[in-house]
């Protein structure tokens, strides 16, 4: 079993999930999803160690966009969805402990 | 929106903290980021986000750049990670180093060598400035021991000692000294034991050593008011005590002195030196220390015996300025002791010094100006070194670049260049302090007669801080000047220049050539300097020649008052041993005199002639008392008149012979013989004499100083009391002279068979060739002047070298061109002119400014030269053609290589 992700790693991949995005569309996304306000800095310096990973890459620039992309790879992917089994696992022991009022 | 360009600006200065690597990638993502963000946002929330942003990202960056540049560095080699500890940088850098320069002997000779040189003479002239100027003289808080010394501005005398009467009064009077010691120097015979010899004594005032601040090393040292002023003690250098007692103590043990026998009460410490050496008046350090005691005349004597040394500690918060105030209003009511006749016939002045000015004030520009003169030899090296260093970095720029191209920041390229100078400034400097010091060791008796203090010259810590200052300095100098071109440019640059085609950039070039000129200028400076020393020193000894005594021997005896107590005694030893000279085989003249000429040790003396006086003059003039042939054995010429006869050499008859300065002075135009003249003031009563002869002019004083007036009596005419009193230390002091056929010295044998035969008791001393004299009283000047002139050579032949080095490499660098223009038609003449043309223009810029640096330069020399301008023409003239001719020589040399260019070869090149 994998290293569990840091949040700002998994927010990111979860990103980049369903499809290229370039640095503030991904800071956009991350708010979204987690309410994390990271700064460019975060984004990037984690996208540079995912990439050295092999988790992401660079990708090809949108036309008229000069900004760069990123897009999830095959590893990243395969992480994410690690990631996301070991979280069902851990709500599913938080529900089995009844800790959280189920939904209705 | 102005506050948002601040913000983004503000950004763009914060993003400097992420390191290069991730700011070259994101930097413009990062920004157009932050400004969306505020843009969205707003201000404020925008830099909250991003404060914490960077608190969080900079260190994680950081991390990962650092895992990156070690990846890089274990497949680039010798290269480290920047963040690695300093000092395994430092280590593995100074490994490369060395190999590097063991990779090149021929740059690491040359260079060590050069250094080594130049530091070599540096640490010498420090050592030289270092043991005068700056060692502590051995006496507590020396910086409060002043020299006190009388005048009388009417007698042309700049300064004269203390009278023993005066000092008693000064002593009893004056407020600004807590303590003060007269003392007085003379040669004593030693007898007892082995043979007779001559020793140097200092009479002091017992209070002299509590003045000092200094107690006896052995035993004890006098105090003031110790009984010992009335007793025969002697207190002596340690090193007599070795030299006379060995391993034994001295103290208790008798000493013979003028044949009067002394206890020694007391060995100095081995350093101690009293008096030092520089001072103008009772300046030989002594071997034996004695109570000065004055005698009831010497108590009583006003307006004479002027020659007594005194030296006295201000009191706490007294300064000099304060002493001299004081001082100089005591000596008017001193003056008022004075009987009437001399109240109204002079004004007495008192001053003080400080005792370090008097000891080193004549030596001390000198000096310094040597010392200015062989960092500039240290400077045009450092610049020729330099400029060699930057051929070398040219040739190594491919090396450099990889470097920079594998992540070596700025300052690790710096560390490098820097330790590999620390390293060849390491071993020059070494090699160059072994040298200077063993320079100076290897000429000790030129510089005892050419710096006067430099007794005693050690490598101490001093010289040892300063020699690695230099270094450091050197290293910083030659290895870092050619970097700052060179760190500027990018790595582009670097590679593509690097790829053998390079011809040493523009800036380069502009760096060696300002090195050529300022090596051309500091050139300049120096040889103008030495030029003006040199017609200086030809000056000096042209004036200072002295009578053509070449053949003469003088030495000097003394006769002891214990064995010499009346006057028929003292002329019967005078008469038969000028006789007995004489007579002896391979002398042709002898004579005896009370001093030498050149040498201004004799007496002065006021006189009056009977007429021709002009009113408110009265000069003090020199007097020689003389027996036998003085005038022949000297080769004095007779310029009017006659010698002194036999008849008056034998009885007094009152006659004279002046010098012809004297004769101008008082009887211009007349005949000056049969003038006469009286010793004192107007009103004295001693008889007239009668002026029988005119001599030639004479120097008698220190070097360069005009002839004085100068009257020469017999010795017959000395009254017996004075000849015969046991402290005229004038007339017991004899000055032999004796002229041989050819070389002098074989005659000392016979002169001390002469002296043994009337006296075997009798020491001689100061045997030595009058030629030796006249060359060793012009040894500073001399010194000086060949010192500064080597160093110019050397200066001159470093900026010739530069020069060359330059053209050379610079030749090297554009085979290719010079290869393409000859193949295109360029004739041998084009080549030669535009290489000769390109070194000249440097030479000639250094030629201007040197010229300016010299007018401003040789002022500080002003005060050395003599009879010479600072701004002498024909040295100002002189110096631009040598200059010229040998910047000449340094282009054509390379020049030439440059037109033997073989096109074909030159262009194959590659």
């Amino acid at each position: 079993m994998p290293a569990p992700l840091t949040p700002a790693v998994f927010h990111i991949l979860l990103a980049l999930a369903d499809g290229p995005l370039h640095g503030y569309a991904i800071m956009v996304a991350v708010e979204e999803t987690s309410g994390l306000a990271m700064g460019p800095g975060t984004i990037y310096g984690t996208i540079e160690r995912l990439e050295a990973a092999g988790y992401v890459k660079e990708t090809p620039a949108a036309e008229g966009d000069r900004r760069r992309r990123f897009v999830l790879q095959p590893a990243g992917r395969k992480a994410l969805q690690a990631e996301a089994k070991r979280l069902t696992a851990l709500a599913a022991l938080v529900r089995a402990r009844r800790l959280v009022p189920r939904e209705s | 929106m102005a506050a948002h360009r601040c913000s983004r600006l503000a950004y763009r200065l914060l993003l400097r903290t992420y390191p290069r690597e991730f700011r070259e990638r994101f930097a413009a993502d990062l920004q157009a980021d932050f400004a969306r963000l505020l843009e969205r946002d707003g201000t404020l929330a925008a830099w909250r986000r991003l404060f914490v942003d960077l608190a969080r990202s900079v260190p994680l960056t950081a991390g990962d750049a650092l895992a990156e540049g070690e990846r890089r560095a274990r497949i680039a080699g010798p290269i480290l990670p920047r963040g690695e500890s300093i000092m395994r940088s430092v280590l593995f850098d100074l490994r490369h180093a060395l190999r590097g320069l063991f990779k090149a002997p021929g740059f690491t000779i040359v260079t060590t060598a050069t250094l080594a040189l130049a530091i070599g003479a540096n640490t010498a002239t420090f050592s030289l400035v270092n043991a005068v100027l700056l060692r502590p003289i051995g006496y507590h808080d020396p910086g409060r021991l002043m020299l006190v010394f009388e005048a009388i501005p009417e007698s042309g005398i700049e300064r004269f000692g203390v009278a023993p009467a005066d000092y008693v009064d000064l002593a009893a009077y004056q407020q600004s000294f807590e303590s003060m010691a007269a003392y007085r120097t003379r040669s004593v015979e030693l007898s007892g034991g082995a043979d007779p010899e001559q020793v140097a004594v200092a009479e002091v005032s017992t209070s002299l050593f509590d003045v000092l601040g200094v107690g006896a090393g052995l035993g004890r040292a006098f105090r003031a008011g110790d009984p010992d002023d009335e007793a025969a003690v002697a207190v002596i250098s340690d090193r007599l005590s070795q030299r006379r007692f060995g391993g034994r103590s001295p103290i208790g043990e008798r000493l013979v002195l003028d044949r009067r026998a002394f206890t020694v009460v007391g060995v100095m410490p081995p350093q101690f030196e009293f008096p030092r050496r520089g001072a103008a008046l009772n300046a030989e350090p002594a071997d034996v220390w004695l109570p000065l005691v004055f005698n009831p005349f010497e108590r009583q004597a006003r307006g004479m015996m002027y020659n007594n040394s005194v030296i006295a500690r201000l009191r706490p918060g007294v300064s000099p300025a304060q002493a001299a105030a004081d001082t100089s209003a005591l000596a008017r009511r001193i003056q008022d002791n004075y009987p009437a006749s001399l109240r109204s016939a002079f004004t007495l002045t008192i001053g003080v010094t400080p005792l370090a000015d008097e000891i080193t004030g004549p030596v001390r520009r000198p000096l310094l100006i040597l010392l200015g003169a062989v960092g500039i030899v240290l400077l045009v090296a450092c610049a020729n070194l330099a400029s060699i260093v930057l051929s070398r970095s040219v040739a190594r720029q491919r090396d450099i670049g990889v470097r920079a191209a594998l992540g070596a920041g700025r300052l690790r390229l710096f560390q490098i260049l820097l330790l590999e100078g620390l390293l060849l400034a390491a071993a020059g400097g070494a090699v160059g302090l072994v040298l200077g010091y063993w320079v100076l060791r290897g000429i000790p008796h030129v510089v005892a007669t050419a710096v006067p203090g430099a007794t005693d010259i050690a490598v101490d810590w001093r010289v040892l801080v300063f020699t690695s200052a230099v270094s450091l300095g050197c290293a910083v100098l030659f290895a870092l000047v050619p970097l700052t071109g060179g760190l500027g440019r990018n790595l582009h640059d670097l590679l593509r220049e690097g790829s053998g085609r390079a011809t040493g950039s523009r800036t380069e070039q502009r760096v060696q050539a300002v090195m050529v000129v300022t090596s051309v200028a500091l050139a300049f400076v120096l040889l103008v300097s030495a030029g003006l020393l040199m017609r200086s020193f030809t000056r000096l000894i042209a004036a200072d020649a002295g009578p053509p005594a070449d053949n003469v021997l003088t030495l000097e005896v003394r006769l002891p008052p214990g064995g010499y107590r009346d006057a028929a005694r003292i002329r019967s030893f005078y008469g038969s041993l000028h006789e007995r000279l004489l007579a002896s085989a391979g002398v042709r003249a002898a004579s005896l005199s009370t001093d030498l000429p050149l040498d201004g040790d004799g007496e002065r003396r006021a006189f009056t002639p009977e007429q021709g006086m002009d009113s408110g003059q009265r000069p003090a003039l020199a007097v020689t008392w003389v027996h036998g042939d003085f005038f022949s054995t000297f080769g004095i010429p007779l310029v009017r008149g006659r010698y002194f006869s036999t008849d008056e050499q034998r009885s007094n008859r009152s006659v004279a012979i002046v010098s012809a300065r004297l004769a101008d002075r008082y009887w211009p135009g007349e005949d000056p013989v049969g003038k006469r003249f009286k010793w004192g003031l107007a009103d004295s009563p001693a008889p007239w004499q009668v002026v029988i002869g005119v001599a030639g002019d004479m120097v008698d004083g220190p070097p360069g100083s005009e002839p004085p007036t100068h009257i020469y009596v017999p010795y017959a005419e000395i009254p017996d009391a004075q000849l015969a009193a046991p402290l005229a230390g004038l007339f017991r002091r004899f000055i032999i002279a004796v002229r041989a056929e050819t070389n002098p010295r074989a005659l000392a044998g016979i002169v001390r068979g002469a002296v043994a035969a009337l006296d075997p008791a009798l020491a001689t001393a100061q045997v030595r060739p009058f030629t030796e004299l006249r060359h060793d009283r012009v040894a500073p000047q001399r010194f000086s002047t060949i010192v500064l002139s080597a160093f110019a050579g050397g200066t001159l032949l470093l900026a010739a070298i530069g020069l060359y080095g330059t053209l050379a490499f610079s030749i090297s660098q554009r085979r290719r061109e010079i290869g393409v223009r000859v193949a295109l038609g360029a004739q041998r003449r084009d080549v030669l002119r535009s290489v000769v043309g390109r070194g000249m223009m440097l030479v000639a810029g250094g030629l201007v400014l040197g010229a300016l640096g010299a007018l401003g330069a040789t002022r500080l020399l002003a005060a050395v030269l003599f009879d010479t301008r600072p701004h002498d023409p024909l040295v100002f003239g002189t110096v631009p053609i040598v200059l010229g001719a040998v910047g000449l020589i340094a282009c054509y040399l390379p020049a030439r290589g440059a037109a033997d260019v073989d096109p074909l070869i030159a262009m194959r090149v590659d």
